[in-house]
């Protein structure tokens, strides 16, 4: 049974972990614990697939028409020709 | 230092290189305003600006970033720049909350939510509910794939204050859309659901 206050300091380093932000032997560290902590490592696998699925269903970012169609007006004033 | 062979852009590239990336600028613009109308504004000052500097843009070298940084400095230049203070918190007690969001989810038998692919809405519409600091701190690292370093100095934050804000926005998204599970009856759908995507985690 791993031991709980090293299950929380792991899951204390949850985000900086997945996002590649904690030093070597800290990632050697939650690694190892991941290993043999069914728990912890359930928890990491949740909120990876969390991450994932934002970056997968998160809204991309969109230019209205109007918007485009006024950029392209003023960059005219400027003399851009916009053949498109 | 690159060794790419780097040429100075000319004036007919504008619209096939900078004009695609509109939709990066807007999504900065939106980052740095918080508001629509403002970030409409600031999208056409960083074209304009853009266009008029256009001769100074490397061919070869990144044009998201060089506009980004337009964009950037036109905010700052064209407004009086506020510190607005974020609560701080700590990034530990929020790696915390996702701990705990995974217990209410599995207690809600909802625990293979964020492999479903009909969750997609439900996404959208969290993510548009986050206040403006924790929403474009999302969409910038989590949507965009953008880097910590690289939305600290677009916000002219420190990078612990883009830390804070995207932790604390994971914390209320996850909170949000396993709610938003358990009261549309997710747990009781079929683990063999057609609605559930490959998982990655092998």
């Amino acid at each position: 049974m791993p031991d709980r206050s090293v299950c929380e300091s792991v899951v204390r380093q949850l985000w900086p972990y997945l996002d590649g932000k904690v030093d070597e032997a800290e990632r050697e560290r939650i690694v190892a614990h991941l290993v043999n902590c069914e728990r912890c490592a359930s928890h990491m696998d949740f909120a990876r697939a969390f991450i994932e699925a934002v970056g997968q269903f998160g809204p991309r970012a969109t230019v209205s028409d109007a918007l485009r169609n006024r950029v392209i007006t003023a960059l005219a004033r400027e003399g851009f020709n916009y053949a498109g | 230092m690159t060794t790419a062979q780097t040429t100075t852009a000319d004036a007919g590239d504008f619209a096939t290189i900078a004009l695609p990336l509109m939709p990066s600028v807007v999504r900065v613009a939106q980052a740095l305003t918080g508001d629509e109308s403002d970030a409409d504004d600031l999208v056409q000052e960083t074209f304009l600006r853009a266009y008029r500097h256009w001769q100074t843009f490397q061919r070869g070298s990144d044009c998201r970033s060089w506009l980004s940084t337009i964009c950037r400095n036109a905010f700052y230049e064209n407004r009086r720049r506020e510190r607005r203070s974020t609560p701080m918190d700590d990034h530990e007690l929020d790696s915390l909350a996702s701990a705990r969001s995974h217990n209410t989810a599995r207690a809600g038998g909802v625990d293979d939510l964020f492999t479903r692919i009909d969750l997609g809405p439900a996404i959208a519409d969290a993510i548009a509910r986050l206040e403006p600091h924790y929403r474009y701190a999302v969409l910038l690292i989590d949507v965009d794939g953008r880097t910590y370093e690289e939305v600290a100095d677009l916000l002219d934050v420190p990078i612990g204050t883009v830390r804070s804000r995207l932790y604390r926005g994971r914390r209320q998204l996850q909170e949000s859309l396993i709610s938003f599970a358990i009261d549309a009856g997710f747990g009781g759908a079929d683990a063999n659901s057609p609605t559930q995507r490959p998982s990655s985690n092998a």
